[in-house]
């Protein structure tokens, strides 16, 4: 046992590292987790087709992808960021700021969120008034609607008698996961503005108004399970009483064991979600740094792959996967300008 | 030898009432004789501190060539403390401080040029529990030599391992399992293994802290045996509880007391014929 | 003794033979301490005891894959490019599979019966080819593996008495898998993929490989920085350092860095190891740099205890014959101390091997297909696997998280073994 062998051997090690690191031979992509689960499909699918690298993806959520995607241009940060939402004008900026300046957005799909209970237990047909209504922790008194008192319903029945007289138990995603910030906007909002007392209170306090769609009740009706939907998929069949959100990719890799709620009248189809009708649906998005497109190897054999029909296409293996495709127009178009390489309109 | 009349401080003689007896002339008086032609080590007025507590207080002493020096005393009085300030062993306990004078053939060995690993090995240290290296009989011996470069090939160090077991006494016991490990032997041949391993670096002086007491009355009298053997090349300096050790052992005898040397004199004479009222006392088994 | 104290010991001498009741009371708390004590054991051992069980009965089925035997023509018409590589390896699986079954026809159908079998079937065919080209012309009959759906069903994880809606697997392509089966052409059989692929997205592909090498790469990087550095750290702070306000402000600030909860060592990491120093995201260089931070006061710690519990007689014997302080601490109170040094590395690195928390702040949980070969590629480790597994949507994936956990509890097996021979091997025996 030799101290002084173990301390240059040490030595050494850094020395060796050095030059490994000198560029970088593989794609780096981070950003959301909804479109995770894709874009590793189509990572692994370019990696082992051609012969190349697999890229390499992080799964960091969507806003702090754009927070590294944005940190500049060069080796060390990622060429490519994920996101369940388009980028916003401030994370643009952020960009323009550090060096990013031009952007390729690529549309990939469409991703639905749904409601589901245990395969056992009655099926659900809510409006997103009654979500509303069941999840938000401030609620318009049934007795003075122009007063908001802590949210007082204890069943789905108190919420709206057509429903069953169960108790109210949503296990659902922290405010830190992408789907709660699409749930937020696609359900609570809506769901929100068809109440006519906040619809008035929206015209007149905006900030207000949101502070009651955003805030979601904490006496326990709702659950935040976890970044983890399949925990939640466990525990409702273990529960046929509770309800859960997460994204159609689960249910679609699930539905012998759980099925999606209708909402608004319309089941959680992949028709359903592809061709707009489902009302719980947002956009998935992937956006690419247009300066490392030369500079990296593989970019644009991945472009190609992604863009492909045997992918992304009706019929493609992310569809498989729970990806909804958009219609064939649209994906031409997308698939045009990613060919292109056309950036997106800097603000 | 004389008494009371010798050369301090480089020659200049003085008489010891005068040099000890300006302070406090109670207690700073040493009687007997302290000092000796020819000493080996010179120490003069050392005190030695454990943080703001004196242990030692003005002691001065001579140690002889070729002959033993018994330290004896009450429990606590600064035997063991006063020893390990002869081959600086204090310097590893961090709240020691050590003030005064100690020369070896001369030389102040506190002066800060003086590095601490040559005097070790010319002063060497025996421990009142014997701890072998957790290695080898050979490599226990071997190290010091090793370590000093004493040796310049393997045939010299395995002379040099013999020759010290052999003046330890304990080669006829011990040659046919040199490589069995030195913890494996009883604590009398461990206490002589530790002797051997002091006496292989060729020290001029042995300081030895109660080498018996961890013993069975055959063992102390073969490493008793082994002291007498060893006078004849070496000073040896022990500290012992045992007044029959002292007697039979050491040439001379010190006695301590509280952090003060109280008498010294030869040891028949400190035994039969003790000077000071304290140590008679102690002696004739009046304390504790 | 005087006479008094003789008269009361006599008095209070307890009897032999019928022993004073305030025994019989002492006897029996040493009892029930005894008895809380094994009730404890116990109690820890049974829930050892449920946990392998529960993750054995859920892992053992990824260590086998449904397998279809499929006769291949490699017919030479397929390669025509001189890319051996190139070539249109789907079309040879599809082909067979139309072959099997003549009488499916239809569009639709035929994409139904394309799909039992894993789209690694067509790596698999090229893989061969490209080992040996030979194999061109010839027929052959190969073992390619099942989709995961078929997986699932073969290994009964889908019930195949659902109502056919409900099932990700339909009447049409259960009646071809039966016949497969009576063929004999549907096996499962040993899964070596699981032992030799990396990650996949593709349960019935997904592999470990990349995971337990990017594990192995990493904990050396953290042993060979850790242990060195600890070690010394610990010997400066125990031998030489003199005890002031500094050494005991060191002291407390180490034993606090091992109480810090480990993701900030992970945005320590990021800062100092990405962002100053510009190491590349997601690389063992980078994810042992900062596993070696956290296990760093665990390793000084330990070393410090096992140099306080060499006995202070062995440096006094070393110095007394003139060794100086370093020979001493080298020769003597270190080997000593090695068993106690290396059982604390070992528990420390123990400790690093189950993080995952640091290594996201650093990118080490990313989906990383290909297997490791240095320090400086991507690489995840088997924490950051078993989580990614656990995350994901495929049914198939809940066995191989199972199985991923059983093979990182190995890997902590073999390093508790490890350090008991090691313990045992440096031990020295007084
Ligand atoms: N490391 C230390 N720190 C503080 N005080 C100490 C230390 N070592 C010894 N002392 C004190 O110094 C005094 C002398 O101690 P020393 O060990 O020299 O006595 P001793 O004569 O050898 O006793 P014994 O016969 O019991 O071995 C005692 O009062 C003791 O408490
Ligand atoms: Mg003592």
């Amino acid at each position: 046992m030799n101290v002084s062998h173990l301390v240059a051997a040490a030595g050494l090690t850094i020395l060796m590292a050095g030059p490994a690191m000198a560029a970088r031979d593989y794609i780096s992509i981070v950003g959301s987790s909804t479109v995770y689960p894709f874009s590793t499909v189509v990572a692994e699918q370019y990696g082992k087709s051609s012969g190349a690298k697999t890229p390499k993806i992080e799964s960091t959520g969507t806003g702090g992808g754009f927070k590294l995607f944005c940190g500049g241009v060069g080796v060390d940060h990622p060429d490519i960021s994920n996101a369940s939402r388009a980028i916003k004008e401030s994370e643009m900026k952020t960009c323009a700021d550090n060096g990013v300046k031009e952007i390729v957005e690529v549309k990939i799909g469409y991703d639905g969120i749904v409601l589901a209970n245990a395969k056992a237990a009655p099926e659900f047909k809510v409006s997103r008034k009654d979500i509303f209504l069941a999840l938000a922790k401030e609620v318009p008194d049934p007795k003075d609607p122009a007063k908001l008192i802590a949210n007082p319903y204890k069943t789905w029945k108190e919420v709206n008698a057509e429903l069953p007289d169960s108790k109210i138990e949503v296990l659902g995603p922290p405010p830190t996961s992408g789907t709660r910030d699409a749930f937020v906007e696609l359900v609570m909002e809506v769901g929100a503005e068809k109440i006519d007392s906040l619809k008035a209170m929206k015209k007149a306090d905006a900030k207000a108004f949101a502070k009651v769609f955003q805030t979601v009740r904490e006496d326990g009706a709702y659950v935040e399970a976890g970044e983890n939907d399949n925990l939640i998929v466990q525990k409702l069949q273990a529960n046929p009483k509770a309800m859960g959100i997460f994204g159609f990719s689960f249910l679609d890799q699930n539905a012998d064991v759980i099925k999606g709620s209708v909402i608004d009248g319309k089941g959680p189809s992949y028709d359903a979600i592809a061709d707009g009708s489902y009302p719980v649906s947002r956009p998935l998005f992937f956006y690419v740094k247009k300066a490392h497109v030369e500079v990296i190897p593989g970019i644009k054999g991945f472009l190609a792959e992604f863009t492909n029909d045997k992918a992304w296409g009706k019929d493609g293996y992310l569809a498989d996967k729970g990806l909804i495709a958009m219609p064939d127009a649209e994906r031409k178009k997308v698939a045009e300008s990613v060919a292109n390489l056309t950036p997106m309109a800097m603000k | 030898m004389t008494e009371q009349t010798f050369p301090l401080y480089g020659g200049k003689a003085a008489s010891l009432q005068e040099r000890l007896g300006d302070a406090s002339p109670q207690e700073r008086k040493t009687v007997g004789t302290p000092f000796v032609d020819d000493p080996r080590m010179t120490c003069r007025e050392v005190d030695v501190f454990y943080g703001g507590k004196q242990a030692i207080s003005k002691v001065s002493i001579d140690i002889g060539r070729n002959q033993v020096l018994a330290m004896i005393g009450p429990s606590g009085c600064g035997k063991s403390t006063f020893l390990r300030c002869l081959n600086r062993m204090n310097d590893t306990v961090g709240a020691c401080r050590v003030e005064g004078e100690i020369r070896l053939d001369g030389i102040n060995i506190y002066d800060p040029t003086v590095d601490v690993v040559p005097l070790r090995a010319r002063v060497g240290m025996v421990f009142q529990k014997p701890n072998p290296f957790p290695k080898s009989i050979y490599d226990n011996v071997a190290y010091g030599p090793r370590i000093h470069g004493l040796t310049k090939d393997k045939n010299e160090l395995d002379e040099i391992v013999e020759t010290s077991l052999h003046k330890a006494g304990l080669w006829e016991e011990v040659k046919d399992r040199l490589r069995e490990p030195g913890t494996g032997l009883s604590g009398g041949q461990q206490q002589r293994l530790c002797i051997a391993r002091a006496i292989a670096v060729s020290p001029e002086v042995i300081l030895m802290d109660e080498p018996c007491s961890a013993l069975d009355p055959i063992a102390t009298a073969k490493v008793e045996e082994l002291i007498a053997e060893l006078r004849t090349q070496y000073s040896i300096v022990i500290v012992t509880h045992a007044m029959q050790q002292a007697s039979r052992v050491s040439q001379r005898t010190a006695y301590f007391h509280l952090g003060d040397l109280i008498e010294v004199g030869p040891t028949e004479r400190i035994f039969t014929n003790p000077r000071h009222k304290l140590t008679e006392d102690y002696i004739t088994g009046r304390f504790g | 003794m005087n006479d008094n104290g003789t008269q009361t010991a006599m008095n209070a001498r307890p009897d032999l033979l019928a022993p004073a009741s305030d025994l019989k009371r002492r006897y029996r708390t040493d009892k029930w301490f005894q008895r809380i004590g094994l009730g404890a054991i116990a109690l820890s051992l049974a829930f050892i005891a449920l946990l392998f069980f529960h993750i054995v009965r859920e892992g053992h089925s990824a260590f086998v894959r449904t397998n279809i035997m499929l006769d291949i023509d490699f017919a030479e018409k397929h390669f025509v490019k001189e890319n051996l590589a190139a070539a249109d390896y789907t079309a040879l699986v599809k082909h067979a599979l139309t072959e099997t079954f003549p009488e499916v026809v239809d569009r639709r159908d035929k994409r139904q019966l394309f799909s039992l079998l894993s789209s690694g079937a067509a790596y698999q065919l090229r893989e061969m080819v490209l080992a040996n080209p030979r194999l061109i012309g010839t027929r052959q009959q190969v073992w390619l593996p099942a989709d995961d759906d078929v997986d699932m069903l073969q290994k009964g994880k889908i019930d195949r008495d659902l109502p056919e809606e409900n099932r990700r697997i339909n009447d049409r392509q259960l009646s071809w898998l039966d016949t497969l089966a009576s063929q004999g052409r549907l096996e499962t059989q040993f899964n070596t993929a699981f032992f030799t692929g990396g990650d996949s997205r593709e349960p019935e592909l997904a592999g470990v490989l990349g995971a337990v090498k990017g594990t192995m790469l990493t904990l050396v990087i953290t042993l060979m920085l850790s242990f060195p550095v600890g070690v010394a750290a610990a010997i400066y702070l125990e031998e030489f350092a003199p005890q002031n306000r500094w050494t005991d402000l060191i002291e407390v600030n180490i034993n606090n860095l091992a109480a810090v909860p480990s993701i900030i060592f992970g945005l320590l990491g990021l800062a100092v190891f990405i962002n100053f120093f510009g190491l590349p995201r997601s690389t063992p260089i980078v994810g042992g740099l900062v596993l070696a931070l956290l296990t760093l006061p665990t390793i000084i710690i330990a070393g410090r205890a096992a140099l306080k519990s060499v006995p202070p007689s062995i440096r006094e014997a070393a110095l007394g014959i003139g060794a100086s302080k370093m020979q001493t601490v080298v020769h003597h109170v270190l080997p000593l101390a090695l068993p106690g040094m290396l059982t604390g590395t070992i528990i420390g690195m123990a400790h690093a091997l189950g993080e995952t928390a640091p290594l996201l702040m650093i990118g080490m949980v990313a989906f990383i297909a290909d297997v490791p070969g240095s320090i400086g590629d991507p690489a995840a480790v088997l924490p950051v696997q078993i989580y990614l597994w656990a995350d994901s949507p495929e049914r198939g994936f809940t066995e191989k998280t199972s199985a991923a956990i059983i093979i990182l509890l190995a890997f902590l097996m073999t390093m508790n073994s490890l350090a008991i021979y090691l313990r045992k091997r440096f031990e020295i025996k007084w």
